[in-house]
């Protein structure tokens, strides 16, 4: 049993520190890992359990508890959840500790200003991959530009959307009595 | 709208927030990770924790966005952390990260027990589909209010749609992007900052 836990702390807490960008940037990195070299479980499961993973709520990096669970069971999934945060995390602890002790520092300024317009495109970008990659139809796209327009509109909250959400493509599907998409 | 506590700031540093419970804050971030879908964690704490709630401000915000997203790790993990960490220290840190995944590792693991049997049927993919769509414009639209509050000049304009085309359009992996725009932009605003003040 450590074994398998030491095993996934092994695959999973380098590939935090590689995750420029988010979980997305690892995933064919971590499907190599655990699909071809540990052979925790074959590319069908990889790819069920990364649809799994895009629906739940949460950051997509969860895909790991998933493949934890597989190897070990729910201390496998707690483990390799805390292995894919942990180590990104110390890092971000560290920096912006540095980062608030030296306040005054032109290069400290520098970098806050600097940062700025790149995180704003790679935030842009975000949603323009997920939206390619999920291969968006008409509906889908209407359903990111409506609710563009009611955030911009009201104070709606996650769950007013969400369960809105849920309605209407419930609704939606029992009228059209199948995948309207 | 949460009463606020008692203020027992000193008055000298009035911009500094108002003392957050690490309860409230723990319950902030749970809630937060319960209900946010397809990629949209930092666009929801942005609404909640700075425009509604009020315990950073905006400027927090884009330097957490940027420190977020140019380290590695799971953005709405890191921003999490950096929020919890403007609130309340590092403890606020570690209550803020452990509430945003609790939720989600449960269901994610409750989603994995019952996969084989949701699978069945066709309208939990149609659902799932609308509820990633959300999500992507719920990003959208705070990449909109995040943008609009950078400072406009030519130099901020250019590099933002830059690093939007090679991430987007061109498919290019982020360290490149970030071993490329992160020092040409850092050492722009360095460069400008220096003119400033020798004029």
């Amino acid at each position: 049993m450590l074994e398998k836990l030491l095993s996934l702390v092994a695959v999973f807490a380098p590939l935090s520190l590689l995750s420029f960008g988010g979980g997305q940037a690892i995933i064919p990195e971590m499907q190599h890992k655990t699909v071809d070299a540990q052979h925790w479980l074959d590319g069908k499961a990889f790819a069920d359990i990364f649809g799994l993973s895009r629906a739940a709520p949460g950051p997509s990096t969860l895909i790991v508890a998933l493949i934890g669970w597989q190897v070990a069971g729910f201390l496998g999934a707690l483990t390799a959840t805390i292995a894919i945060f942990l180590p990104s995390s110390l890092l971000l602890y560290g920096i912006s500790t540095w980062w608030r002790r030296n306040p005054d520092s032109p290069m400290r300024e520098a970098i806050d200003k600097g940062l700025a317009p790149v995180a704003t495109g790679l935030f842009f970008a975000g949603p323009v991959v997920i939206l390619r990659s999920a291969h968006a139809g008409y509906l889908e796209m209407a359903t990111t530009a409506g609710v563009c327009l009611i955030l911009f509109l009201t104070k709606a909250g996650p769950y007013a959307i969400a369960s809105g959400i849920v309605a209407l493509y419930a609704a939606l599907y029992a009228i059209a009595g199948h995948s309207p998409v | 709208m949460e009463a606020s506590p008692p203020a027992e700031i000193p008055a000298e540093i009035p911009a500094e927030p108002p003392s957050v419970g690490l309860r409230e804050l723990f319950f902030a971030f749970f809630r937060l990770g319960l209900m946010t879908f397809g990629g949209a964690v930092q666009s929801w704490l942005h609404r909640d924790i700075i425009v509604r709630r009020k315990w950073a401000d905006e400027e927090a915000f884009v330097n957490g966005l940027s420190m977020a997203t140019v380290l590695p790790g799971a953005n709405p993990v890191n921003m999490s952390l950096y929020l919890g960490m403007r609130i309340r220290g590092g403890v606020g840190g570690l209550v803020a990260v452990v509430g945003i995944v609790l939720p989600a590792f449960c269901i994610i693991l409750l989603l994995g027990l019952a996969f084989h049997r949701l699978i069945g049927f066709p309208v939990v993919h149609f659902v799932l589909a609308g509820l990633a769509a959300s999500g992507v414009g719920v990003t959208f639209f705070t990449a909109m209010k995040v943008a609009w509050r950078l400072p406009r000049n030519v130099f901020n304009m250019v590099m933002g749609v830059l690093v939007f085309l090679a991430s987007a359009v061109l498919r290019l992996p982020m360290v490149p992007i970030v071993a490329i725009a992160v020092p040409l932009s850092i050492g722009y605003a360095y460069w400008d900052a220096r003119r400033a003040r020798d004029a």
